[in-house]
């Protein structure tokens, strides 16, 4: 029944994606015909209301599932899977995403979202060419997602379940936790809204329009999926580090990689599109770069889950490697051709006037990130390029990453001090002393602080000093602004950057510190025992197992510093092989003390195995975490000086005909 | 405000943009077929470094109270299956298990031996009662022979040959017709010597 309604829901679904396709395709050809410069109006009504179909049915398909795992129906063979009657309803209802085939089913619905807003936003324009090929673009890319769902992943088979069947649950990893109902959403928010910006850029090659009104537009809802995946990848941080018990909160997993990688493109175009939208300049390198972070996106869905890359994380193994492989191809190539025929007519004539400037130092920046973001791809798929040249098997691990990225970072780390004093187009040494006098007292109290605290090491030093130096930078920005226009001098795109700015200066403090001043330590401790690991004492008081619904929980309670008693976890689930660690995280402005059960004792009396891990500084990623929240809040409320005085984006020729390429207007 | 460069000289129009995403295309390309060649890294592992050597040992006290060792089953081709009564894919891949066992129950040339993992006895005693199957099933204390194979999800099936040699390994649920091809793989050129694999 569930599975019944749930497959036609997904039929329609395709179908209704396709007819969208097929009907916004019409009405760019007829009108294409004519030279119209605009387009059917019936038709694209109709092609526009398609968004609202596949939404539906979208929704349809979550809330069947839903409905078929509240009911544990097992004739559904999802539920089968990833189900069970012990399961706790909050982590039953998560378990949608728990799994290949649900996760699709999320992805779906969030995309249909995304594309429906879009559809109602722009319902005044939606005769212009440039919206429907955007329009169509989210079709194709909505009617591939539902694709996978009629075969390859399809989310609604059947299972014939024997008498008295009970499925095993999600992965106990995946009910530990009520994160588990915020990251993955979020990363999803994230990956799915670089869509957007992608077919608007999309349709921008196949227009020649690049003007800055739809840039203005497709600025916003970048900063929107960017804003929600830097917090999908904290919180997927924060849950490693504090929930899993992994030890670390980053680990240069391939996973963790994949949603890295177009975070780095990502904040790359928010950067250069600055560019753009003051000096004309840039275009195609934007156009490129918003390609190339919805591209990273399918590329790291295929990554994490083809199986090819060896990963911590256990998503299973399945099918639809090469379908997103070939989606992923046909998306680069399309890209690629088009850049090819049309970049050179769609490049801005200006030229940068000085390396010293503010559009100069967005450059760096660009060269900075993407270096960046090669350096973590290569990383990622460099096992596989040794392996298919000389059949070694290698891992590629945090020393590779940690050394190739650490001076990229303090690149970057300066060049957030200097570029937001310097000015558009030059600058003079005299006004860059000037405006760099109290950014640079900041970066030498941060250093002298730092070194006087006990830093040693003359990378982490650097980090604080830069930190200091880009902090100043940003707070001199809010200061400035602030005393100009009051609290309107927080929002905006310039001034909620600095906010953003000053959140990233806080995490790469925190960063260089966690990583430069660890102290770990496994200790073998009697009961009754103390030991004593990077200045705290840890005393192994007591142990006690409770029983629950779900789960047997062995705790283990550790005084530290002879105070408050902390308790590290280990559950068992029933069914499920290996214990799931749970750490406890004693937290202070100034370090973490980090417990985990390593080996519980053997018997009553016996000792423990306990990990003890103090690390600096730990709960500041966080904060700058929440400041980075804050700060792209603020960035996306519409400053106050810059209004966008164009309805739609200008065109660079008069006519856009086919070929006509002469009539160059600029 | 300075409109977007209207200032600009006259520019030289170069064909730029197809002399830099050829380059681009063809790394792209390359990472392509990289990537669409690679099997997945279920089957890399699947390439155990147990294969080509001898067995570990699987000893124990079955089901039905009998002390078991490979030892016991030399000379014949033996199917080493890690399970779990809870695991739905060990669930499906029984049937094949059983099937398999049938066909060679007569010849009595090969035989399944199931290896309880993370799991109660009483359990895979239902497990068995429910679904069938009559070969040796060790449940209890079953974790060093797990280990000993280098068991990380179940189920994992190895192979081992008459000589007591691991053939193969296989990662999720296996059919009888695998089993057999396989069998027939390594049997066809010499029965007797020990089977020595390509990798």
């Amino acid at each position: 029944m569930n599975t019944t309604i749930g497959y036609t829901a997904v039929l329609v679904g395709f179908v209704a994606s396709l007819m969208g396709i097929g009907t916004i395709g019409y009405a760019l050809r007829s009108a294409a015909r004519v030279s119209s410069p605009v387009l059917s109006m019936p038709y694209m009504r109709i092609g526009r209301r398609y968004a609202w179909v596949t939404l539906a049915m979208a929704v349809l398909i979550f809330a069947i599932m839903e409905r078929a795992l509240i009911t544990r129906d097992f004739t559904s063979a999802y539920v089968a899977q990833v189900g069970s009657s012990k399961t706790r309803p909050f982590f039953n209802f998560t378990s949608l995403w728990s799994s290949l085939e649900g996760s699709i089913i999320l992805w779906t619905l969030i995309l249909c979202g995304y594309v429906a807003v879009i559809a109602r936003k722009f319902r005044n324009r939606i005769t212009d060419p440039m919206f429907a090929w955007a329009l169509l673009v989210l079709f194709v890319v909505t009617a591939f997602f539902f694709f996978l769902m009629t075969g390859p992943t399809n989310p609604f088979k059947t299972f014939d379940p024997p008498p008295g069947f009970d499925g095993p649950g999600p992965n106990p990893i995946l009910q530990n936790h009520i994160l588990v109902a915020f990251h993955p959403p979020m990363l999803y928010l994230g990956y799915v809204g670089f869509t957007v910006p992608f077919a608007f850029a999309f349709a921008a090659l196949i227009t020649g329009r690049v003007g800055e009104g739809w840039l203005l537009e497709t600025r916003r809802w970048t900063l929107f999926a960017w804003g929600f995946l830097s917090l999908g990848i904290l919180l997927g941080a924060w849950w490693s580090y504090e929930v899993l018990g992994w030890g670390g909160y980053w680990a240069w997993d391939p996973v963790e990689n994949a949603s890295f990688l177009p975070w780095l493109t990502g904040t790359a175009y928010l950067h250069s599109v600055m560019v753009q939208e003051r000096r004309g300049m840039l275009r195609v390198w934007n156009l490129s770069l918003v390609c190339a972070t919805f591209s990273l996106t399918i590329l790291g869905t295929f990554l994490t889950r083809s199986g090819v890359v060896v990963s911590v994380h256990a998503f299973s193994n399945s099918t639809i490697g090469p379908i997103l492989l070939t989606f992923f191809g046909v998306i680069v190539a399309l890209t690629i051709g088009l850049v090819a025929w049309r970049g050179d007519a769609l490049r801005a004539p200006g030229r940068i006037d000085s390396p010293l400037s503010r559009e100069g130092a967005f450059l760096a920046n660009n060269v900075f990130f993407a270096a960046f973001a090669f350096v973590v791809l290569l990383g990622t798929v460099f096992p596989l390029i040794i392996e298919a040249l000389q059949d070694r098997r290698i891992f590629v691990g945090r020393p590779y990453f940690d050394r190739m990225t650490m001076p990229i970072g303090l690149v970057l780390l300066f060049l957030m001090a200097i570029a937001p004093v310097l000015p558009w187009r030059k600058a003079s040494t005299e006004l860059l002393s000037q405006r760099l006098f109290w950014p640079a007292w900041s970066a030498a109290g941060a250093l002298v602080l730092s070194i006087v605290i006990g830093a040693r090491g003359f990378a982490p030093v650097l980090a604080f000093g830069l930190g200091g130096f880009a902090a100043g930078a940003a707070a001199r920005q809010i200061v400035l602004a602030t005393r100009r226009q009051g609290w309107r001098g927080l929002v905006g795109r310039t001034n909620g950057g600095m906010v953003v700015h000053l959140g990233v200066v806080v995490i790469a403090v925190a960063l260089a510190a966690s990583s430069s001043y660890t102290h770990q330590q496994e200790l073998i401790l009697p009961q009754g025992q103390t030991a004593t690991v990077g200045g705290h004492t840890v005393t192994f008081v007591s142990m006690s197992t409770v029983e629950e619904k779900d789960k047997t929980v062995t705790r283990a309670q550790i005084a530290i510093d002879g105070g408050k008693v902390y308790e590290p976890a280990l559950s068992n689930f029933p069914g499920f092989g290996q214990p799931i660690g749970t750490p406890s995280v004693r937290t202070s402005w100034k370090d973490d003390v980090y417990l985990q059960i390593a080996a519980p004792p053997e018997a009553d009396g016996e000792p423990i195995g306990l990990r003890v891990i103090v690390r600096p500084l730990i709960v500041w990623l966080w904060i700058g975490g929440i400041i980075m929240a804050l700060g792209t809040l603020l960035a996306a409320f519409p400053g106050r000086r810059r209004i966008p005085t164009m309805p739609t984006s200008a065109r660079v020729y008069e006519e856009v005909r086919d070929g006509d390429v002469a009539a160059a207007v600029v | 405000m300075n409109g977007p460069a209207a200032d600009a000289a006259p520019v030289r129009r170069r064909r730029l943009a197809p002399l830099v995403a050829i380059p681009v295309a063809v790394v792209m390309l390359l990472l392509v077929i990289l990537l669409a060649t690679r099997d997945p890294a279920g089957e890399r592992l699947a390439k155990s470094p147990l294969v080509g050597k001898q067995a570990p040992p699987v000893e124990g006290v079955t089901l039905k109270n009998e002390q078991f060792t490979l030892d016991r089953v030399r000379g014949e081709w033996v199917v080493v299956n890690f399970f779990g009564s809870w695991c739905t894919p060990c669930i499906q891949e029984h049937p094949e298990l059983v099937t398999f066992q049938d066909a060679h129950r007569s010849a009595r040339d090969a035989t399944v031996v199931s290896v309880a993992f993370s799991d109660s006895p009483t359990n895979v005693r239902q497990f068995f009662e429910k679904r069938g199957g009559d070969w040796p099933v060790l449940s209890a204390n079953t974790n060093s022979i797990a280990v000993g194979y280098g068991v990380i999800k179940v189920p994992e099936t190895f192979l081992v040959s008459p000589s007591g040699v691991v053939v193969a390994k296989l990662i999720g649920g296996v059919t009888a017709g695998r089993l057999d091809a396989l069998i027939d793989k390594y049997t066809a050129p010499a029965a007797t010597t020990p089977v020595t694999t390509t990798r």
